[in-house]
């Protein structure tokens, strides 16, 4: 079964497994998202500091909250069927655009983090294997620990006191220079200076699980039997690690790097709230205090697609990395 | 002698020469450059018509305009309309418009703009709109510069609501025939102020520039206006610090950070350009239901509650002890009166025990006389050390309360639609005039379930109704001050909240933005005068 002409009927089947899957994940972030107190009606007039009853009613009507939840359950299902997101009436924008305008800068932000964190993760935790219990060794776990139990918002504020505010040498947030309107190259460049510090702040937390993932991996891989061939067989240090070892040792890490970009999608909403990034978790996490359904909705749905497309990924990269392991 | 003469003649000369030749742009405004402001949150759309909410009225404020702006004694000046007379009836506003002002389309700007707008969008789609405008019955349009507003009944307060926040004046042309809540020109607005939409990146920020084709000769200063938005309190205080953005006001920067940001040699901080907002922060008492149907058991709270250190302790010292319902930012009109019963006394706890040992709230075990629960104003840090402080001097009185905190929909929806409290902290507006920002938190017709930001204490009197409705209507700046300072007697004695202080929000701005703040209307305002100072 496996090999690569199994590959493609595979992920096409593993794909049509996922849509009822996707189904259910809707109904059910709907129906949660509905348990909670307040409408956004109320939100709306909250933040306008006043309203009449009749534009509450205005308001309610508009967004079809008048309706009984089995039918706007119905309604939702109905347009997902066509894949139509709605309209987000908070921002008076369709959920599509409003989802898009934010998806550039949180994949930027999320796969600069996962090259950083995996790479610099599966550097420092090999270095940290073959140094096994010295300082080398003691160093990287310490450094680890500690970045991994720091909080990541004081982080990323420390990193703009330190490299902002004090030196002077980066940006403090947002994602480009307001006000210069830069284009072409120089507009590259400089969102590229405003991605160092949120994407360091993201990559540290990150890097920690990684590292100590694959010191764990690759010591664990250093005493097997092939290794001792290997190494009867007269290969040298550094041949045996980065041939054999690595490949098996990558393995663990591979699979929690897929489980956490389902988590980086919405769990930068701290550092993108600390460097006013202006990514998807933090629309999430506003929407859901406004009560914004239909956006976050849209912003689940693509979570959803994202979290099963990502586990399919892993599934075929490990089969890439291990032909025994069968698909 | 003949020499005194002669010199004094001199000088006279060259004194006159001086003034005649000297150069008028001496401090004259410069023009160009952008400013940058922190606007937070972002808001949701540019829809100024459909909500008052702040963010949304700090960027919209620039782009359309109103009938009138206002000077800081609270009279009104013109803005799109350069005179008006109010007829001796008080039923009978005439506004004559200003000449050559456009749209930014290019379109002009006319009196059908006027009418369309406050009859068929603030009448109908504006939060406060329908009570603002509730007794304009029609408006008359003899041409093009003239438009006649005619009342049912007089309207004191219509005068103080016609600022470009308020109530902005949209073109008809782009607007009549369409569904006005689902408009495209809700995210991209078309107005006749000085700075023109450009566009908006999400989640970082709002582009305005200047309109060369302003009415206003020779302004706006600025080439352009950035609005920036920055989640997170203390990025934006790094984000000001840095000089990345040059202003923000309201509570963009906390109240703690202000203080370390006044100390840098480039800021500058005001407490002026809210006299049109009046915020007062408030206790509301459930009055339904015991124990706070009871009036001495409310008026204790009120003694208990040390005005000084809730401003000193949690708002760092910015505020002002109130007095009663009605702003002390209303004394230049005549609204306001310190002569009502005073609970910021020294001895407010003894005061307090007092009262409630004669209501028959006896101390039982552990000293406590009875329990409640304080619902928190679900709007940040020092909302919750607000509720901490009230939570401790409770205790000293013996009441024994437990803090609960919320999100905004859920608070929201407890307050207003449930009724489900008996102690909230809370902070509303007095907005520009009594009528629009006071009334609705005491008249017994503002106890309407569901509706945000009114009468949730369900406290009324028949003799206060009865002193709003009068002043509502009466045109006589006197008069109506006498009944609103009965009004504020009555009330203050009746305690259905606590009025601890007026907040005082802090507008910071590095020193080189001149003319940022110019009016009561603060961040409000069109910053048409506002210049770079480089």
């Amino acid at each position: 079964m496996s090999g690569a002409s199994g590959r493609p009927a595979y992920v096409i089947r593993r794909l049509l497994q996922a849509v009822p899957v996707v189904f259910a994940i809707l109904m059910l972030n709907f129906l949660l998202l509905h348990l909670a107190p307040g409408d956004a009606a109320q939100v709306l007039a909250g933040e306008a500091g006043s309203a009449t009853p009749e534009y509450m009613a205005q308001l309610r009507q508009r967004f079809g909250l008048d309706r009984p939840l089995a039918v706007q359950l119905l309604f939702y299902l109905k347009q997902m069927l066509v894949l139509d997101l709605g309209f987000s009436f908070r921002h008076s924008m369709p959920v599509l655009d409003l989802i898009v305008a934010r998806l550039g800068p949180t994949v930027l932000l999320m796969v600069t983090t996962l090259v950083v964190s995996v790479s610099a993760g599966v550097a420092l935790g090999l270095l940290a294997a073959s140094r096994a219990g010295r300082w080398q060794d003691t160093l990287i776990s310490v450094l680890a620990l500690i970045s991994y139990a720091t909080p990541l918002f004081w982080v990323g504020l420390m990193l703009i006191v330190i490299f902002s505010v004090k030196l002077g040498w980066l940006p403090t947030s947002g994602m480009e220079t307001v006000g210069a309107f830069h284009e072409g190259w120089t507009r590259v460049l400089d969102i590229g200076r405003h991605l160092i510090l949120p994407a360091l702040s993201l990559s540290l937390f990150y890097l920690a699980l990684y590292v100590r993932l694959m010191r764990a991996a690759v010591l664990e891989q250093a005493g097997m039997d092939y290794v001792t061939t290997a190494r009867a067989k007269g290969l040298n240090e550094a041949r045996i690690i980065l041939t054999h070892v690595l490949r098996n040792a990558v393995l663990p890490v591979v699979t929690v790097a897929g489980v956490q970009v389902g988590g980086l999608l919405g769990g930068s909403v701290v550092v993108e709230s600390v460097f006013a990034w202006p990514g998807l978790g933090l629309l999430a996490f506003q929407s859901l205090f406004a009560r914004d359904f239909n956006l976050l909705l849209g912003i689940f749905f693509l979570s959803a697609c994202l979290v099963v497309v990502l586990n399919l990924a892993v599934d075929v990269v490990h089969t890439l990395l291990d032909p025994r392991i069968s698909s | 002698m003949r020499l005194t003469r002669l010199l004094a003649s001199a000088v006279l000369v060259a004194v006159v020469l001086a003034l005649v030749l000297s150069p008028h742009d001496v401090t004259a405004q410069k023009r160009g450059g952008t400013l940058v402001m922190l606007v937070q949150p972002e808001p949701p759309t540019l829809a100024g018509y459909l909500s008052t909410s702040g963010p949304i009225g700090q960027v919209t404020s620039k782009i359309y305009e109103g009938l009138l702006e206002y000077d800081f004694n609270l009279k009104p000046i013109p803005g799109l309309a350069q005179s008006w007379t109010v007829s001796a009836d008080g039923k009978t506003i005439s506004f004559t418009l200003q000449k050559g002002v456009k749209f930014h389309d290019g379109q002009p700007f006319t009196s059908a703009d006027v009418k369309f707008t406050v009859l068929e969008v603030l009448k109908k789609v504006h939060p406060r709109g329908p009570a603002t405008f509730r007794e304009v019955t029609e408006i008359e349009t003899p041409d093009a510069q003239t438009a006649v507003f005619k009342l049912a009944s007089p309207a004191p307060y219509l005068m103080m609501a016609l600022s470009g926040y308020e109530s902005p004046i949209l073109p008809k042309h782009l607007f009549e025939g369409t569904d006005l809540k689902a408009s495209k020109y809700a995210n991209a607005p078309v107005g006749t102020g000085p700075f023109k939409f450009v566009e908006w990146q999400r989640g970082q920020y709002m582009r305005l520039d200047r309109n060369p084709d302003y009415w206003k000769k020779d302004r706006p200063y600025l080439d352009r206006l950035v609005a920036r938005f920055v989640a997170d309190s203390a990025t934006r205080t790094a984000v000001l610090e840095k000089g990345e953005a040059q202003a923000a006001g309201f509570a963009a920067i906390p109240w703690s950070d202000v203080k370390t940001l006044a100390k840098l040699p480039q800021m500058e901080t005001t407490t002026k350009g809210y006299e049109m907002s009046s915020p007062i922060v408030q206790l509301d008492f459930n009055t339904r239901k015991a124990p706070f149907d009871n009036v001495k058991v409310r008026q204790a709270v009120s003694y208990a509650v040390s005005r000084p250190a809730v401003i000193e302790r949690v708002w760092f010292g910015w505020g002002k002890p109130a007095t009663g319902p009605i702003s002390s930012n209303f004394a230049p009109v005549g609204f306001y009166t310190p002569q009502v019963h005073r609970y910021n006394v020294p001895n407010g706890i003894e005061m307090a025990n007092k009262l409630l040992d004669e209501a028959g709230f006896k101390r039982g075990a552990g000293g406590i006389r009875f329990e409640i629960v304080h619902d928190q104003t679900p709007y940040g840090e020092e909302w919750q050390r607000y509720g901490e402080y009230v939570q401790q001097v409770l205790a000293e009185i013996g009441i024994k309360a437990t803090l609960r905190y919320e999100d905004v929909a859920t608070w929201l929806k407890r307050l207003y639609t449930d009724y489900d409290f008996q102690l909230s902290s809370n902070w509303i507006q007095g907005l520009a005039d009594p009528v629009i920002g006071v009334h609705r938190l005491y008249h017994g017709k503002q106890i309407r379930q569901g509706t945000v930001f009114v009468n949730e204490t369900g406290w009324s009197s028949p003799r206060t109704d009865q002193l709003m409705d009068q002043a509502t209507v009466e045109l006589d700046p006197k008069k109506r001050a006498a009944l609103y300072h009965e009004f504020q007697k009555l009330v203050v004695d009746a305690a259905p909240l606590v009025w601890v202080h007026e907040l005082q929000f802090v507008t910071v701005h590095h020193k080189q933005v001149k003319d940022l703040i110019v009016s009561p209307l603060g961040l409000y305002a069109s910053f048409d005068r506002a210049y770079l100072d480089k």
